[in-house]
């Protein structure tokens, strides 16, 4: 029996002490991030230096992903788990307690929240409760929509990589240099072509553009959705219509995965247009990269309310 | 001796009594420089905020071009600077445009009295709260008096009533970088005198940050047994246990108090091992209950990942042990579920899963002339499910229509009873579900076992009406597939 524990203790002791814990410099750095908009942002930043994989892919709506064990084997050798922070993607920790791997556990150093410094937009004041639909108690999650938050973002992701390969921070540096550099020339065209139409009023399917419209001055006059993440009553769309006719709202934003027939019909009986913006990197096939994504979503809004 | 006494005692109850002046100035004092550290700290981001904005302006007017409100590209990767608070949230919502600074509750605010739940109304990251939620489940069931008479209905002894099954209370977090824990405590109704009972339902600790990928689970939990089992009653597919797990496990399924362990081998594809050791606390399975006779418990799972035609789970599990009366128990299960999702959908169109068990057991047999004797026996049983939620939007997607069909023979009798179930639930939100079913049950030879005899064996056919309404409120985990 006490040869048994002994053994046993032995085995523990040599269990925990060979665990991996540093990286090799010569190997990339895998890292799985929860969406493709944190996927492109990190591929960017780490350059040829990391492999980067999503565990939600662009044509999912990431509210509510379906748990699948095929996620747990991405996380399962994972350096780097990069996240939205913000209760978008709450979902993970059952991919992270599928998982097995210890590196990517809260509280572990590859773990990166993106949200970090992020102005949250539409942060609850009052009591929240589930009367008032999905609402996010922490603020508004889709921050990513935002190019002005690039800077932010990939510093917190910058942060992250450097913290587990600490001898690539200067490329990691340059390479977010570069991206920030394409990122406000391009930010100039955009804001060109959405200049004409700031203030224009837009309703939106669910709140996934809040940080894109604030950026470029739009206005969002209500939502298809009754509530965030509750289906539309009847009652609700017949005072949507009316309210968009008196603020004569010309565009109503939907995500690929909402119900496109109900928004075309709420648009034309209220005389405005449907189109389908990009919520995230891959949600259209146009929005293939992270600037191709809201070059798309300047153009589509800028063409519709020409 | 006693004036000693009573001297100390007024001495206490002057110190309590008393005003203690130097102790509020001191709190004070402390309150005051924790409130001159916030407004420094206030202070200093939006000296930063400021400074951020001068240098922008700068660039501007040189002819750089940037994004309204791009940090400079080489500000510190460690400190983000705050930015300007976007414009566009529109007024009269209750939401503001950014959480004001300092909001985060000081340690002060901490010790003060509050209301309950006040600070978690300021919910804000940085604040230290484990998650918490409420589920309630309720059953009403309609039936045949002699069903009722002799207890012989889907739940036992409740049958023409309307009661709680399971209203749960849930705490789950992490406490600290290493584990996280589970706590539920259940309340709901088993008898027809109206008395709730109450209990533990899982109370454990998961170590996470094991090497090598494994973890380790310890306390009482749901077994990882098949696919059921580890699920609480208010999550199933469906309204009632199947027959072959309330026949071989009972109405509360396997809960046992012990270790379980698994590890993810580094494949490419995913492959989950597990071991446990358990007291063996089963009522009709495995009820030794001692850890030194231990009931050890086994899983493979795998999983197949079909993308857009959805995906396929197996599982195979054992659980092997003693029974009360101390003669060996092995129950072998394979269980599958396929689950198919149209691009695009937020909930599956299609779900069937089904599970087959096998109970291999010692049973003790009396025979007629009062001797008992030890026998082998061998019984299968198995379920299987279907729900098809067939529209992708509107009112109608909100429906789902179920079926299910179970057959299973009894593991310490012989006889048979196999059942159909169709039902129809109906989803307000992802949170509220109700759900109107009809169950018919045929069992044959039926059933000392099974104590019917008292009316002649009358509850062989079983037709069974349910209505169930189920609510989460607060925090509810995703659910793995």
């Amino acid at each position: 029996m006490r040869r048994l524990l002994i053994f046993a203790l032995a085995a523990a002791g040599a269990w925990g002490l060979g665990a991996p814990s540093v990286t090799p410099a010569a190997e990339k750095l895998r890292v799985v991030a929860t969406t493709t908009d944190l996927k492109a942002l990190t591929e960017a930043v780490g350059g040829n230096l990391v492999e980067v994989d999503a565990l939600a892919r662009g044509s999912q709506n990431p509210h509510d992903l379906e748990v699948r064990p095929s996620l747990m084997i991405k996380l399962r050798r994972a350096d780097l788990l990069v996240t939205n922070g913000l209760e978008l993607d709450m979902w993970a920790e059952v991919v992270v307690q599928g998982a097995n791997n210890s590196k990517v556990v809260p509280g572990a150093p590859g773990r990166v929240d993106v949200s970090e410094g992020i102005p949250v937009l539409e942060v609850p004041t009052t009591r929240v409760d589930r009367s008032m639909g999905d609402v996010h108690p922490v603020g508004n999650p889709h921050y990513t929509g935002d190019p002005g938050l690039v800077p932010i973002m990939t510093a917190n992701i910058l942060d992250g990589l450097a913290r587990l390969s600490p001898e690539s921070r200067a490329t990691f540096e340059r390479n977010r240099e570069q991206f920030l550099r394409q990122v406000d020339q391009a930010f100039v065209g955009w804001k060109r072509m959405l200049d004409p139409f700031r203030g224009a009023k837009i309703v939106q399917y669910h709140p996934d553009f809040v940080y894109f419209f604030a950026r470029f001055g739009l206005v969002k006059a209500g939502a298809v959705e009754d509530r965030p993440g509750i289906p539309p009553t009847p009652d609700h769309l017949v005072r949507l219509i009316a309210g968009m006719k008196q603020d004569r709202v010309k565009l109503v934003v939907v995500e690929p995965w909402n119900d496109i027939k109900l928004a075309e019909r709420v648009a034309q009986d209220a005389g405005a247009k449907v189109r389908i913006l990009a919520p995230g990197v891959g949600a259209v096939k146009e929005a293939d990269t992270y600037l191709n994504m809201i070059d798309y979503n300047v153009r589509t809004v800028a063409e519709a309310l020409q | 001796m006693r004036s000693m006494v009573a001297f100390a005692f007024a001495l206490g109850l002057i110190a309590q009594a008393a005003p203690a002046p130097a102790q509020d100035a001191e709190a004070l004092r402390r309150e005051m420089e924790q409130m001159r550290k916030q407004f420094e700290a206030m202070q200093e981001q939006y000296k930063k905020a400021m400074d951020m904005m001068t240098e922008r302006l700068e660039r501007v007017e040189k002819g750089a071009q940037l994004p309204a409100a791009a940090a400079p590209v080489a500000a510190p990767a460690a400190a983000p600077a705050p930015m300007q608070p976007a414009q566009g949230s529109p007024p009269g919502t209750g939401l503001t445009a950014q959480r004001p600074p300092g909001s985060d509750p000081s340690p002060l605010d901490l010790i003060k009295p509050r209301q309950p739940f006040a600070l978690y109304e300021r919910r804000g990251r940085g604040q230290l709260l484990f998650d918490m939620g409420v589920t309630g489940d309720f059953i009403g069931n309609l039936t045949q008096h002699n069903v009722q008479k002799n207890q012989g209905g889907s739940f036992p002894g409740l049958e023409n009533l309307f009661f709680p099954r399971e209203i749960e209370v849930s705490f789950f977090g992490q406490i600290d970088p290493y584990a996280r824990a589970e706590v539920r405590l259940e309340a709901g109704q088993d008898s027809r005198s109206g008395d709730l009972s109450f209990n533990l339902a899982e109370g454990n600790l998961t170590l996470m940050a094991l090497p090598y990928g494994t973890q380790l689970k310890m306390g009482k939990m749901r077994n990882r047994f098949g696919y059921l089992n580890e699920i609480h009653a208010h999550d199933w597919p469906f309204i009632d246990n199947p027959n072959v797990l309330q026949q071989f496990f009972g109405t509360e399924g396997l809960v046992e108090s012990g270790f379980e362990a698994t590890w993810v081998p580094p494949l490419p594809f995913y492959l989950q091992l597990l071991g446990g050791v358990f007291n063996g606390e089963n009522d009709v399975a495995f009820g030794r209950d001692q850890i030194s006779n231990p009931l050890v418990t086994g899983r493979v799972r795998t999983f197949f990942d079909l993308e857009d035609w959805g995906a396929i789970q197996l599982g195979s599990s054992i659980a092997a042990g003693q029974t009360p009366q101390q003669k060996s128990s092995t129950i072998i299960g394979w269980d599958a579920k396929y689950k198919y999702t149209p691009p695009g959908w937020q909930h599956a169109a299609v779900s069937v899963v089904g599970e087959y068990l096998m109970s291999l057991r010692n049973v003790v047999v009396t025979d007629p002339d009062g001797i008992d004797t030890t026998r082998f026996r061998n019984s299968q049983g198995f379920y299987v499910y279907g729900g098809l939620q067939p529209f992708a939007h509107g009112e109608l997607s909100k429906w789902l229509l179920g079926f299910r069909y179970d057959r299973t023979q009894y593991p310490a009798a012989s006889g048979t009873e196999w059942a159909v179930q169709p039902f129809l639930a109906y989803y307000p939100s992802e949170f509220l579900r109700f759900r109107l079913g009809y169950k018919q049950t045929t069992r044959s030879q039926c059933c000392s076992y099974l104590d019917f005899q008292d009316n002649g064996g009358s509850a062989k056919q079983v037709s069974e009406y349910f209505l169930q309404g189920t609510f989460i409120m607060g925090a509810h985990p995703a659910h793995p597939f």
